[in-house]
């Protein structure tokens, strides 16, 4: 990983087209700006991670899912009804 | 280039079918890689108050003209324990019907939930889409292509 040391204002740039600057320190929080081409994904670490693995669950049981999906509809609509 | 499904962003076409005309599930298969198929549901249906903040430049991207073109799917997570399957209302998949273009996005919003279980909702059965169930019941006839 490569380190560099910003202060408020400062910028830096990641190949042509990718802009980072650091626009407002507050205590322990930095906000940060990204500029970059619009079809280039910037997200929070954290909640891309989750996201991408919740991906990853959701096809695992793709294969047997389409036998099950109407008999997993009925429990899901027979446990409304019962709920009510 | 519109940016794919999280962790398959090399994935640009997909169709959209429907598995079955007695659920509200639709299978966003892609064409370029047989085994990656998503089980999807209409955002609506599991929630129909769902209100996703897409962003100026995804409206762009996905070249919305009007917020009737527009319907979120979630993506479906089945598991053994069929009560505890859940739709990932946070990373909604937009879809532009008129267009045919479709994202996931990720909201900023920590009010809906990941794994939003299907079981806690008001599965709004007879609402197929909020506002014009028209665009929905498009889809439905034939399979749909989409790009991401």
């Amino acid at each position: 990983m490569l380190i560099l040391t910003r202060k408020l204002g400062e910028a830096i740039r990641i190949g042509d087209n990718i802009r980072i600057t650091v626009s407002d320190i507050k205590g322990k929080q930095i906000r940060i700006g990204i500029e970059a081409p619009e079809d280039l994904l910037v997200h929070r670490e954290e909640v891309y991670t989750v996201i991408q693995e919740q991906n990853m669950k959701a096809l695992q049981y793709t294969v047997e899912a389409n036998q099950r999906l109407p008999d997993l509809w009925n429990k899901l609509v027979k446990h409304k009804e019962d709920d009510e | 280039m519109r940016g794919g499904i999280l962790g398959f962003e090399h994935l640009k076409q997909y169709v959209l079918l429907t598995q079955d005309e007695k659920t509200p599930f639709w299978w966003l298969q892609s064409i370029e890689d047989g085994a990656i198929a998503f089980v999807v549901i209409n955002s609506f249906v599991v929630d129909p108050v769902y209100a996703p903040v897409i962003t100026d430049n995804d409206v762009r991207l996905l070249e919305i003209a009007s917020s009737e073109d527009v319907v979120p799917m979630s993506i479906v997570t089945i598991v053994a324990e069929p009560l505890k399957i859940t739709a990932n209302m946070r990373a909604p998949i937009i879809i532009n019907v008129k267009k045919k273009l479709a994202k996931q996005i990720v909201l900023q919003d920590n009010e809906y939930a990941v794994q939003y279980s299907l079981t806690d909702t008001v599965l709004a059965m007879e609402n197929d889409g909020v506002g014009d169930a028209g665009n929905l019941s498009n889809l439905k006839k034939v399979s749909t292509s989409l790009a991401f």
